[in-house]
């Protein structure tokens, strides 16, 4: 009888045979290397992607979960996860608005979103006209007289494989970090743009607009590539709360910029944030990560963190070209039992590589917010310069504000300066608008509002506008 | 106290072999290699220390010059003498002394905490092996008119010292924990202040070791109500120095002041980290570390400001700035706030760069060669963190110090002392 070593013992399980039907819609939770190549066999993938996932996955298998972010939560059970579903067909949704939660349509009313849009929103089955014709089409026909890709990153592996093979996972390496390491392996969709050398994308790209791939699932994967010259501006989420049943999301979003490219993403996240005792929640653990790999290369990071249980996310600049700018721009509100861990790193290699870190942050509440950010000046970096502001606000007594800055300087030409303030919002501002009949609860959103207009003015206007009615509904109650 | 002097040492030996020499794993010494720097005494760490070395003159070469002080020499760990006649109600004794004759006070002097921020394993291993320190207490209302000066000279291997303070109610001192260490080895010291209502302490540590010694310093501060701390941290000497610095703000009204300068060149590694603990309202706290960096040297600084719930009103602010004269040192700071609670006012900053060009400029335009403006002007930024250190013949010895790490720092010293002369420039 022969002893079957560790790694024959692993390729067994796969002689034994494929077996689950590839036409199945939905995975039992689990996961193994059977299930990753099933997504990949469900998504026609190439052989190098499943290579290339089921690496990660043999990496992600080595490493555990990181415990240093300052947030609590219990054991996530990575077996009783399903990774993969087809999209749920229209019919399952809500056949009309009056099936929809009042509760949530009173806040699509508060935010001003049309009609169409809260039935999108709250998963209503879309009429065909909608949905085809009158936004998403006509987008794709501009976007494509310009040269810009604009796709899911699944029809992006088949049509563009040369582009997506030589990008992919090259900002953001399998091994990463655990939740990198899991989407790579388990990725089902995402978007993929490519901007070719020189074109000034004619739109603001929105994942919004992206009807056909809207169930983007768990584990998204975003790839973005600004050629020589080019610019994008790029919005992910929307202000609207979203309806999802996935707990855990980890999502990757890779971004490169050449020589003289521009890359603007901004972020809305307002995704469920559990009750108000902390029961439920999206758990947000996303790996954003820009390289500013040619000379003069401009990334610019723009989020509005609302919603989610529990926020870990740290959107960070590789400033690896001479010249190369990051910007990373951020309002995070934490309320009820919500939990934030994030920041960005911006770490300059090239010469004269300028960073900005505007973080604004307002706990309310029994929320937790921290601040955690990396400033790296490498060697070579000459004449680095970097500046960073991070703020707290904090609104009743329960809440916590926490920030963590690390700065690392290898050069003595770099300039680097760190500030940082908490405090609650001024006695004598609130009593100023008081004074003059304004009630308490609109002169906390003035103030709030006031505190976050250094970041809400990086957004894109129509963002910025809805950026402002998100603090205010979120902000509801929270006062007094 | 139920435990035995045996049992206190046996427990931290236990520690000891769990926690080991901190490796830069951990958070808080990712930037300092501590293990690296001790790995020549590795085996030998938990040996009991040697004899003491022979003092003769070196006490009185080594102390600071022309200061007004009780003076204690403590000599590899062990102190030689005590003051004969120390000013009534202040009650000086070795910890030697004490654990012989009042064990119970002893274990209390040497009690360590496992749950304590940035505990580690030096700090069991202090707990197992230091035989001597200074106990002081000082009664209600007494100030001591001139400071307490410990003068620690080291030559052994590996030296562990506890000291112990205790201010009465309104009680006043200035202590100075002066460290010339003279070979390479390791001075492993932890110092643990008590500051009764009203007490106003300032605790002054200058290390000067000599190059090539590790030295390892916990400052573990308590303050009650309306208590006045002021710590300065001088950072000249040693191939790698870590000072723990941990103020607990525990009575409302209390007040603290952590002042530091870190000064290295050549390969030098100089590590602070600080932890200021509000749990008391009304409580205000102000930090300021200056470092200058050359050669290959590495600083690091990590401050760190916690306001617990409940502790309101809280007024704290917080700097680090640094100044890189060469292009291959290092600095890594982080400065820190944890806030459990919103009635506070807490701000903190950080700065890594370059001499202003307008001060240049001005100095410069007034005849300064550039090399003489940025001399000056590197000067003026350490010596900021000196301004609050009230004993002359001290700041003398400080600053003296400093201009002697500073690149032509004699010229400028001689071109100041024409000044303070005859008021005029040289």
């Amino acid at each position: 009888m022969t002893v079957l070593k560790p790694e024959q013992a692993a390729s067994r399980e796969y002689q034994a045979g494929f077996v689950t039907d590839i036409e199945s819609d939905t995975l039992p939770p689990g996961l193994n290397e059977d299930v990753i190549r099933h997504i990949s066999a469900k998504k026609d993938e190439p052989e190098w992607l499943l290579e290339w996932r089921l690496e990660a996955f043999r990496h992600w298998q080595t490493m555990s979960e990181p415990r240093w972010a300052a947030v609590d939560y219990p054991p996530i059970d990575y077996q009783a996860i399903s990774y993969y579903s087809a999209p749920k067909s229209k019919e399952d949704g809500p056949k009309s608005l009056d099936e929809v939660d009042p509760k949530l349509l009173e806040t699509y009313e508060k935010l001003g979103i049309p009609l169409r849009e809260q039935e999108m929103l709250a998963g209503v089955a879309v009429d065909a006209v909608f949905d085809s014709v009158s936004v998403a089409t006509t987008f794709r026909e501009k976007l494509a007289e310009a040269g810009v890709i604009f796709c899911p990153i699944s029809e992006a592996v088949r049509e563009y494989p040369e582009l997506v093979r030589q990008y992919l996972g090259s900002v953001v390496p399998t091994g990463d970090n655990f939740f990198a390491a899991l989407n790579s392996a388990v990725f089902t969709d995402g978007s993929f743009v490519y901007i070719p050398k020189g074109v000034r994308c004619p739109m603001e790209l929105s994942t919004y607009f992206r009807i056909n791939a809207s169930n983007t699932g768990q584990f998204e994967r975003t790839l973005i590539i600004a050629d020589e010259g080019a610019y994008v501006s790029y919005l992910e989420g929307c202000t609207a709360p979203q309806r999802d049943e996935n707990q855990l999301h980890a999502a990757v979003v890779e971004l490169v910029a050449l020589d003289d490219a521009q890359i603007k993403y901004s972020t809305v996240q307002n995704w469920y944030p559990g009750d108000e005792n902390g029961v439920g929640g999206i758990y947000n653990f996303v790996t954003k990560r820009a390289d500013c790999r040619g000379k003069r290369s401009k990334v610019s990071w723009t989020q509005v963190e609302t919603g989610s249980a529990i926020t870990w996310k740290y959107p960070s600049c590789i400033l690896r070209g001479d010249d190369s700018v990051g910007e990373f721009y951020s309002v995070a509100l934490t309320k009820m039992h919500q939990q934030a861990d994030t920041g960005t790193k911006m770490i300059h290699l090239g010469r004269n590589t300028r960073s900005t870190i505007v973080s604004k942050g307002i706990a309310a509440g029994y929320g937790q917010q921290s601040y955690r950010g990396l400033v790296r000046i490498g060697k070579d970096a000459h004449g680095a310069r970097n500046y960073t502001q991070c703020d707290s606000l904090l609104i009743g007594d329960r809440c916590g504000a926490h920030t963590f800055p690390y700065v690392e300087v290898k050069n003595p030409s770099a300039v680097v300066e760190h500030e940082a303030t908490t405090s609650k919002i001024g006695e004598d501002q609130l009593f100023y608008c008081r004074a003059r009949g304004v009630p308490e609860e609109d002169a906390v959103n003035l103030i709030v509002n006031g505190f976050c207009k250094d970041v809400f003015n990086e957004l894109p206007m129509e963002f910025a506008v809805e950026a402002n009615r998100l603090m205010e509904v979120s902000l509801e109650g929270a006062v007094g | 106290m139920s435990l035995s002097i045996e049992q206190l040492r046996a427990q931290a030996r236990d520690a000891f072999a769990r926690h080991g020499v901190p490796t830069r794993r951990l958070e808080h010494w990712k930037y300092t290699d501590v293990k690296r720097a001790l790995a020549p005494l590795a085996d030998n760490l938990l040996e009991l220390p040697s004899d003491p070395m022979p003092v003769d003159a070196l006490g009185d070469e080594l102390s600071i010059a022309g200061l007004d002080a009780w003076r204690i020499v403590i000599a590899d760990g062990v102190v030689l003498s005590l003051p004969d006649d120390p000013p009534q109600g202040v009650h000086v004794a070795s910890l030697a002394g004490q654990l012989h004759a009042q064990p119970e006070q002893g274990v209390a002097a040497l009690h360590f905490d496992e749950q304590a921020p940035l505990f580690n394993g030096l700090v069991a291993l202090n707990a197992a092996l230091a035989g001597d320190g200074i106990v002081i207490r000082l009664e209600d209302g007494v100030r001591l008119d001139k400071p307490l000066y410990l003068l620690h000279l080291s030559r052994g291997k590996a030296v562990h010292i506890r000291h112990r303070i205790q201010l009465g109610r309104h009680a006043e001192a200035t202590v100075i924990e002066h460290y010339a260490g003279m070979d390479a080895g390791l001075s492993n010291v932890i110092s643990r202040l008590h500051l009764a209502e009203g007490a106003r302490l300032h605790h002054v540590r200058v290390q000067q070791e000599a190059v090539g010694r590790t030295h390892i310093g916990r400052v573990e501060a308590e303050l009650e109500r309306h208590s006045q701390f002021v710590s300065h941290s001088v950072a000249l000497g040693a191939s790698l120095s870590r000072v723990d610095i941990v103020a607990e703000l525990r009575g409302p009204g209390a007040d603290c002041r952590l002042d530091g300068l870190y000064l290295t060149n050549g390969r030098q590694h100089a590590d602070h980290h600080t932890v200021i603990a509000h749990r008391a309202p009304h409580c205000r706290s102000r930090e300021m570390y200056r470092g200058v960096l050359d050669g290959r040297s590495r600083a690091v600084f990590n401050g760190r400001v916690v306001v617990h719930e409940g502790a309101v009103k809280t007024d704290s602010a917080q700097s680090n700035a640094n100044l890189l004269l060469s292009g291959r040192a290092e600095v890594d700071t982080k400065p820190e706030l944890e806030i459990y609670n919103d009635d506070v006012k807490c701000a903190h900053g950080a700065t890594i760069g370059q001499l202003d060009e307008n001060q240049l400029f001005y100095l410069k335009s007034r005849g300064l060669a550039h090399e003489e403006a940025r001399q000056l002007l590197t000067f003026a930024f350490a010596d900021e963190v000196l301004t609050g250190i009230a004993v002359p013949a001290l700041r003398r010895h400080i600053e003296h110090a400093a201009f002697s790490k500073l690149p032509h720092g004699e010229d400028i010293e001689g071109m100041l002392a024409g000044h303070d002369g005859t008021g005029e420039m040289a």
